[in-house]
């Protein structure tokens, strides 16, 4: 039971594990690059739906935290080793190691060391040396935010749900599971950042609250009941009435277009009638930004079957007359087209960023400025077995590492 | 018995006409500390720099540490200066502009590659630890000599050669510098073949040999 | 003539045994004996496989195993990488199966070798004159050999192949001489599919982390991430997965870590043997900077092609008052020849590019000269297919006509004796949408 246990430890904690890993969704991807341009998106449907390649994903956010495990127990061992609380290291936990024949004389060593800039640590047969800081918080830092982005696509690969809405001013916030508070107002500003151009806000009064306010920007995206909130596309939401010679009685219709930016259109079939209405946000002459403003000014056409029977402008609000025909839109609102996205895997991929760049900065300035370098000599029997490792600067490292051994056998 | 690590015979060099070293005879065992006294123009320069594997003889054999120097060609005549021999002049020849410390790990450039740590310890072994850091400007007459002993220690050669090495010293530098190569010599176990025209420097050396108008014409050893 | 232009492929197979050789330095017969045997039997397995079959069949197995063995590398280039960096990376030792290998890559390489100069042969037609050639190259094949086994010592003085700069120069040599042929060549294709490849996924990575759209960001960075969805990302993308894993077996040689020298007490000691250790790390670097050179080479190939394209000047066309454009079937150009004829419809300010084509079996097409994926570049023809000027994708004759993918986008039309007869509006309507679908996805996003 133990060998198997230790068996699948070494596989799961193995630095062979992610390369294989990746290697077979690679391969796999590159198989269904030959079927479909669209070939991640086939990727994920597939592992999505297949709870083998799920589990095999799986083991790679593993590896990430067995790995950790595994470094910070060879670092906690070799601390062990340098302050004298455990049995000689094995090789392994270091860089380099020898065996000479030298007196137990630490001293002069000891001296030579610390001139050199090292702090030594002398414990009966043995003298430990090391300077710098270790690169280990980088490297776990590092490792963590391999945990946080594989654990984060195989969260939203198996559970992200997206529900798209209209979020329409003054109408109910239509969050997941209903009753999501009345939306105040949607407001949309030039923005002073230095990567969004708009600010979008939508305001959403607390259906529990007395007068509490939820708000909602674009980026990050804020939750609400778990869900984040993912504005797509801007629209208005509008009521358009209608009236024809061959349509005295009028026609009213509550739509949702997507207008936005000025100049695009769309269009709305007036059901069981021939005609279809065609409307764009037209720019004003100002320059101003009709959603930014509330100030909107309609351009229509009007067609009855293929035919154009009407085209002008009206403002919101307002109609427009012209030979027996009646355009009007009497009320309009700013919509969002929004996503309600369930996903915890977002928040996962989102600190992977943060970690990956905080493992990067810290391994580049303890790399640069500060690498560890530890060396061990462990006296025995009239042997002196000497242990080195470098974490960078290992030339310069390697030269004191030799000198010492030098002088330990000069001293003989 | 020592091995020998210097085996000349009828070693003759000339440039053109002139013949700077009628046929020479002449065997040098392992460790020992050789000087070769002569006027100038007696040929004792000609003949450290065949040595050396600085020049080519134009006639005899010459094996230096049991190979034969007359069959290597340039690059193994490079190879053979660089990892089997060190060199001290009279002129330090150090680079002017590098510290001690740079000049020492030059050496170790040329022969393999820099390591900072060998050279430090080799310029404190010649007592210059706290002058690592100054330029051959900023020693003495004896401390760059002490640099260019480091210099020339540096890659564990098997023969030292010195032209002239304490020519521009005074009394006492000259007895620093000798002592100093007395010390190393004992530590290294290494071949010393210097090159001098001053008797008191020349009886530091366990063998002296005398050149005039390019032959050995006498030759002195130490009795302990 | 013929074996004129197979002077290039003859170099490259020269380069590939010369390689093998020194790869395998113990081994030398076996790899003569494998190779010069392998690249026999990708001749005749050609010839047998484009006689029996149709000629896609072969190119296809080539372009397969071509592709098989650049995935190969990239895994061993990985597997060099960690095996350099990584100190407790557990990896399989393959010296003894040396033997193996060396006849095995031998023979691969040659039947791969041999297969690429049989396809550069004009394809057999059952006359002697023909089958000639295909008789003669395992021969060429072979006294090559024999040179390159004779010359080997001279050629290549020192430099040891580790084994995987061994495989990066072989697949890049074989690369290289497969990029000849359009047909064969990888470079291309692979800088398509990274090109949709980036686009898919840039569009995935976004949805995931719920990045805004363009809309809500400053043009100048939507700018830069439009650069991921424009047919450059595709050329560089591709350049780097193809150079990629030569570059990755060079940084595994360099980071190889130096012998431990601690055992010796004499400083200069230990630098010459470090030094040595240097030295020999950079003379393996030589392999590794010929395949880079051979990958870049073929990149090259691909890139600007030798091959002639058909792409004839677009013929002006008008419509008639009801809005029908004829094509006669006669006239100025031969619509029925086999070729690609293009046209020219100018409607206001907007031009719509065509082509007619009769494909080989015997169907008359109209097409718009743009397919519904990329920016409208237009198609030339080569032998036996059309290749998109945008991602380089070849489509081969008999599928021009089908919708999807690459595929220039169909027309309707009618054929009637006197012509081809097309609707102005649907052309105009059609390549409104492609031509603003492409656009929009190409430089605008999502």
């Amino acid at each position: 039971m133990n060998r198997m246990l230790r068996t699948l430890w070494a596989l799961l904690s193995s630095r062979a594990l992610p390369p294989l890993v990746l290697g077979l969704f690679l391969l796999l991807y590159i198989g269904i690059a030959f079927f479909t341009d669209e070939t991640l998106i086939t990727l994920m449907a597939i592992v999505r739906r297949n709870p083998l390649l799920v589990a095999l994903l799986a083991l790679l956010p593993l590896n990430g935290g067995c790995r950790m495990v595994v470094e910070i127990s060879r670092y906690l061992n070799r601390r062990r080793s340098i302050f004298g609380y455990s049995s000689p290291p094995s090789g392994e936990l270091y860089h380099e190691s020898v065996e000479l024949s030298a007196p137990p004389s630490f001293a002069p060593l000891e001296e030579r060391l610390r001139g050199e800039g090292y702090n030594t640590v002398k414990n009966g047969q043995q003298l430990a040396a090391w300077r710098g800081v270790t690169l280990l918080p980088a490297r776990l830092l590092y490792l963590a935010g391999i945990f946080c982005l594989l654990a984060g696509i195989l969260v939203s690969l198996t559970s992200r749900g997206v529900n798209r809405q209209e979020v329409v001013e003054g109408a109910p916030f239509p969050a997941p599971g209903g009753n999501g508070g009345l939306v105040r107002s949607i407001s949309f500003q030039h923005g002073s950042g230095w990567i969004l151009a708009k600010e979008l806000e939508l305001e959403v009064a607390d259906p529990d609250g007395a007068g509490a306010l939820h708000r909602f920007g674009v980026y990050p995206p804020a939750r609400f009941r778990g869900a984040f909130v993912y504005p797509r596309y801007l629209g208005v939401a509008l009521i358009c009435r209608i009236s024809a010679p061959d349509l005295p009685a009028g026609y009213e219709k509550s739509v949702v277009l997507p207008l936005y930016p000025p100049g695009r259109e769309a269009s709305t079939v007036l059901s069981g009638t021939p005609y279809k209405l065609t409307l764009t946000l037209t720019v004003p002459e100002d320059g101003s930004d009709p959603y930014t403003t509330g100030k909107m000014l309609f351009g229509f056409k009007l067609l009855k079957g293929k035919e154009l029977v009407l085209t002008g402008t009206l403002p919101g609000g307002g109609a427009f007359r012209k030979d027996g025909y009646v355009v009007a839109i009497p009320d309009y609102r700013r919509m969002v087209m929004t996503d309600f996205v369930s996903d915890n895997g977002v928040l996962l991929i989102w600190w992977s960023a943060f970690l990956f760049t905080a493992a990067l900065l810290l391994w580049l300035a303890l790399h640069i400025f500060l690498p560890r370098r530890e060396m061990l000599f462990l006296s025995r029997g009239g042997t002196i077995r000497a242990f080195s490792r470098a974490e960078g600067a290992a030339m310069n490292h390697a030269g004191v590492f030799h000198e010492a051994l030098d002088l330990l056998e000069t001293s003989t | 018995m020592a091995s020998i690590i210097i085996e000349a015979a009828g070693l003759t060099k000339s440039y053109g006409e002139i013949c700077a070293l009628k046929p020479l005879d002449l065997s040098v065992p392992e460790g020992e500390w050789l000087s070769v006294m002569g006027h100038s123009g007696s040929g004792k320069s000609t003949l450290l720099n065949l040595v050396g594997g600085l020049d080519r003889p134009t006639a005899g054999t010459l094996k230096v540490g049991g190979e034969d120097l007359l069959g290597r060609d340039e690059d193994g005549l490079a190879r053979f200066r660089r990892e089997f021999v060190g060199i001290i002049f009279q002129q330090h020849h150090l680079v002017p502009y590098l510290t001690a410390l740079e000049n020492v790990m030059l050496a170790q450039y040329f022969h393999s590659l820099p390591d900072e740590a060998e050279a430090r310890t080799a310029l404190e072994r010649v007592g210059l630890g706290r002058r690592l850091k100054n330029r051959p400007g900023e020693l003495s007459g004896g401390e760059q000599q002490r640099v260019c002993i480091a210099r020339a220690i540096i890659n564990s050669p098997r023969l030292l050669l010195g032209d002239e090495p304490t020519g521009n010293l005074d009394g006492s530098s000259t007895t620093m510098v000798l002592e100093l190569l007395r010390e190393l010599r004992s530590q290294e176990r290494f071949t010393v073949v210097m090159v001098t025209h001053n008797q008191e420097v020349a009886d530091w050396g366990d063998r002296t040999i005398h050149m005039d108008d390019g032959l050995l014409v006498r030759e002195e050893r130490k009795v302990f | 003539m013929v074996f004129l232009k197979q002077i290039p492929q003859f170099l490259v197979w020269m380069l590939l045994l010369l390689l093998l050789l020194r790869g395998f330095p113990g081994r030398r017969r076996a790899v003569s004996f494998w190779s010069t045997g392998g690249f026999a039997l990708g001749v005749a397995g050609y010839l047998l496989l484009a006689r029996l079959l149709p000629v896609r069949v072969p190119l296809g197995i080539i372009r397969s195993v071509m592709g098989g063995s650049f995935l190969l590398l990239w895994g061993v280039a990985v597997a060099s990488l960690y095996r350099s960096t990584v100190r407790d990376f557990p990896l399989l030792r393959l010296d003894r199966f040396t033997p193996l290998c060396a006849m095995v890559g031998s023979g691969a390489a040659g039947l791969m070798a041999g297969g690429i100069c049989a396809n550069q042969l004009p394809a057999p037609d059952g006359s002697l004159l023909r089958f000639l050639p295909f008789l003669l190259l395992p021969l060429a094949g072979a006294l090559l050999a024999v040179i390159a086994r004779s010359v080997e010592g001279v050629v290549i003085p020192s430099y040891a192949a580790t084994p995987s700069s061994l495989l990066a120069a072989v697949v890049a040599l074989l690369l290289l001489s497969s990029s000849a042929a359009i047909t064969l060549d990888l470079f291309s294709p692979l800088s398509m599919k990274v090109m949709k490849g980036t686009h898919d996924f840039v569009h995935q990575f976004m949805e995931s982390i719920l990045i805004p759209d363009h809309l809500f960001i400053r043009p100048e960075i939507w700018g830069y991430i439009g650069f991921l969805f424009g047919k450059e990302v595709g050329f560089w993308g591709g350049m780097i997965i193809w150079f990629t894993p030569v570059l990755l077996i060079a940084l595994a040689i360099w980071l190889e870590p130096l012998p431990s020298v601690a055992q010796f007490r004499q400083g200069a000691r230990r630098r010459l043997l470090l030094a040595a250790a240097i030295r020999e790390k950079k003379h393996r670097m030589v392999i590794p900077a010929l395949a880079l050179v051979a990958f870049a080479a073929a990149a090259y190939r691909s890139s600007f092609p030798s091959v002639e394209y058909w792409d004839p000047k677009p013929l002006a066309v008008t419509a008639t008052p009801a809005g029908e454009i004829l094509i006669p079937r006669k006239g100025e150009v031969e619509l029925e020849d086999g070729r690609m004829h293009k046209y020219l419809y100018k409607q206001g300010d907007k031009e719509v590019r065509f082509f007619i084509l009769m494909n080989p079996s015997g169907k008359l097409t109209v097409d718009l000269d743009a397919c519904a994926i990329c920016k409208p570049d237009g198609y030339g023809q080569t032998e036996g297919m059309l290749l998109c000027y945008y991602c380089k994708t070849l489509i081969p004759l008999d599928t021009v006509g089908r919708p999807g993918g690459c595929n220039p986008v169909p027309v309707p039309f009618r054929e009637l004796e006197d012509g081809v007869h097309l609707d102005a509006s649907s052309l105009v309507n059609s390549w409104n949408q492609t031509v603003q679908s492409t656009t929009r996805s190409k430089e605008g996003g999502k």
